[in-house]
């Protein structure tokens, strides 16, 4: 499903280079449920970014089902994040002053789907989530866990192959972090959602069949659930 | 994502910041108002100049003056002095006034000529009807060729007559056709002070026009009979210039070359409006001008108002990016801001413009009924308004290319990480 090949990131600026990523060999299949964790600075959101086509590598590359994304046209990688990619940030990136619904079905506008579709696919995305009654508030005057749980709703509203999370919970108390981290782990054991979460926690970590560990840019380890520390 | 969708999105980022849109609303307001106000007054003004020149009618009469030279003004650096006091050659009348005589040896050798018509300057004291009720009059002087355009009875063509404007027409008899063919007296007063009436015959009522709404016209005979009686003394006649009619609009080139070359201007009546509506139409741009630059100063508040907007909604066109809009639909949405700002401000600026303009209308006509009857300062045309519309909506589109731009360009990392 993904995959990278010798993948580097070094930025540049104010005359400094920065390597935050050094020549990460990874593959993710689909279905898998992957913790990346490691220390605030190690390359965790980088690489993150790049698996998901939101960044540009500076050396190796990222291949998507087969396809090196690098060959892909700006337009092409839009419409792959748009279809087969969901996002879920650790700030949320709500448009507070938006009705739920709206920033529910924002990623099916951008696809262009018909406003009957839109409707239809919010409700079932809210049900998932539990917010039916929530659709027509505005984002703002949501709690922290409601809102994180819009934004897996929007994640999912387009059917996606991948969901990705940056530090998920890391706005959200133990309580409603569990509740979040539930909901992601459904989607991802019924509906076959690969999951690639990047986390602090290392609660949610342990729960995840897969755990990278990071460390100055490159993957220290890469271990399944249960196999000894 | 449709158009329509992303029409509904700009409009609703518009809506999210109601006060600044608002304010950014109101520049373009002022400057479209500015805009449609101009263009109305030029419009307005350019139908004055229409109705007042329209009202003479000539393809093939001359008017001629002689040429006077630039009176010489203020130049950088010293002038000499001249010790004998020559005059003013800008302010001495023998320097543009000419004698019958000149009048004759200048025409000299001109093919196609019909008639000479000096320009007799006549005043009139009262004109009756009835003999009882005097009212007071002025006159002007029909030339020979000429013809003026009526709203009753028909256009001077023989002598002792007259052509009522129809203020006065219609102070006589409100059925102004009952005039025609009546007999009028007109007062003059002649050289020695003392006053003269004579008979006139009333063959028309003058069609609306600037000068036409005030001044009676006689034909040129008359005039010449009144001019002379009026002459202080045995001065042989001066005249400020003549009219020539010619027997054709061909020989109109050739009689002015030779009028040039002996040192005199000719003009046709169509020269005359020409020049009016070219010194109009610079008119017409230098106001233009003012209200560019009141759009000009509009469309900085809509690069402002937009390049803000990017910065505060750099986070959700981070997102908006991150799931999958393209750089063509952000810089559609933020163009659309600007050209809904524009459209509104246009929209509201002409209406209101308009509103004002045709308000103005009806004062003056209320304030000075008589001499503006019929005419409108400001006119306002439908492709003067649409293309009113059209220049402040491409104004604001183009006040936000480089904000829409710079949206555009935005990377969804950076604007996602941005604090
Ligand atoms: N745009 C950038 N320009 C320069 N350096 C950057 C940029 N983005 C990230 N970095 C640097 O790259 C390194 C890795 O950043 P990254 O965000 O991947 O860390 P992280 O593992 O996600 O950390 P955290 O757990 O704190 O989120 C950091 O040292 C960061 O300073
Ligand atoms: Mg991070």
């Amino acid at each position: 499903m993904l995959e990278t090949r010798q993948l580097s990131k070094t930025y540049s600026g104010d005359g400094t280079d920065f390597q935050a990523l050094r020549d990460v060999d990874l593959r993710i299949d689909k279905g898998d449920c992957v913790a990346i964790v490691g220390k605030s600075g190690s390359g965790k959101s980088t690489l993150m970014h790049l698996l998901a086509c939101l960044d540009a590598p500076s050396n190796g590359s990222v291949i998507v089902d087969g396809q090196d994304v690098s060959s892909l046209s700006e337009k092409a990688k839009n419409t792959l994040r748009n279809q087969k990619f969901g996002f879920v940030f650790q700030q949320f990136f709500l448009n507070g002053r938006d009705t739920v619904f709206e920033n529910v079905v924002l990623p099916m506008r951008i696809r262009g789907e018909s406003a009957s579709t839109l409707t239809k696919d919010a409700a079932t995305a809210l049900a998932a989530v539990g917010l039916t009654d929530k659709t027509n508030k505005r984002a703002k005057d949501l709690s922290g866990g409601e809102k994180q749980r819009v934004c897996i709703a929007r994640a999912l509203i387009g059917r996606p192959q991948v969901i990705f999370a940056d530090e998920p919970t890391g706005n959200l108390d133990s309580q409603t972090g569990a509740a979040v981290e539930n909901l992601l782990f459904d989607l991802n054991r019924e509906q076959g959602i690969t999951l690639v979460i990047v986390t602090h926690d290392s609660e949610l970590a342990e729960r995840c069949d897969r755990l990278i560990e990071m460390k100055d840019g490159q993957i220290v380890s890469d271990k399944k659930r249960g196999e000894a520390k | 994502m449709k158009f329509w969708d992303l029409i509904k999105i700009a409009n609703r980022n518009l809506f999210r910041n109601k006060l600044r849109t608002f304010l950014t609303v109101a520049a373009i307001f002022v400057g479209s108002f500015t805009l449609t106000m101009t263009n109305g007054l030029g419009d307005g003004m350019r139908s004055y100049v229409e109705s007042q020149v329209k009202n003479f009618e000539s393809d093939r009469v001359l008017m001629v003056r002689k040429k006077v030279e630039e009176p010489s003004g203020p130049k950088n650096g010293a002038e000499e002095y001249k010790d004998a006091p020559d005059g003013d050659s800008g302010l001495d009348p023998n320097s543009f006034l000419i004698t019958e005589q000149q009048i004759t040896s200048l025409t000299n050798g001109i093919v196609g000529i019909m008639t000479v018509t000096p320009r007799y300057n006549i005043g009139g004291e009262y004109i009756t009807l009835d003999g009882t009720k005097k009212y007071k009059v002025e006159l002007g002087m029909l030339s020979e060729g000429i013809t003026q355009k009526t709203e009753a009875g028909k256009p001077i063509s023989g002598e002792r007559q007259i052509v009522f404007p129809v203020g006065l027409a219609r102070t006589f008899d409100p059925n102004i056709d009952n005039l025609i063919g009546r007999t009028a007296t007109l007062g003059y007063r002649n050289g020695k002070d003392e006053i003269v009436a004579i008979a006139l015959t009333v063959v028309g009522v003058a069609t609306k026009g600037f000068m036409t709404n005030t001044s009676s016209f006689v034909d040129a005979s008359t005039a010449k009979l009144i001019h002379n009686d009026q002459r202080r003394g045995d001065t042989p006649g001066k005249y400020i210039g003549f009219s020539m009619q010619m027997d054709s609009p061909e020989r109109i080139d050739a009689a002015k070359k030779v009028l040039d070359e002996r040192g005199f201007t000719a003009v046709t009546m169509a020269d005359n409006q020409k020049r009016t509506y070219d010194a109009l139409g610079i008119f017409k741009i230098a106001m233009s001008l003012v209200a560019a630059i009141a759009l000009l100063a509009a469309s900085f508040g809509i690069i402002n108002t937009l390049v803000i907007a990017v910065l505060e909604r750099t986070k959700e066109i981070g997102l908006q990016k991150a799931l999958g809009m393209s750089r063509g639909k952000i810089f559609a949405i933020f163009s659309l801001e600007s050209v809904l700002i524009g459209f509104w401000g246009a929209l509201l600026g002409t209406v209101f413009g308009i509103a004002v303009g045709l308000i103005t209308n009806k004062v003056l006509i209320a304030a000075y009924a008589e001499s503006f009857e019929g005419f409108n300062l400001f006119a306002f045309t439908l492709p003067s308004i649409a293309s009113v519309m059209l220049i402040v909506s491409a104004v604001a589109f183009f006040a936000g290319v480089m904000p829409a731009f710079r949206a555009s360009r935005l990377n969804p990392i950076d604007s996602l990480r941005y604090e």
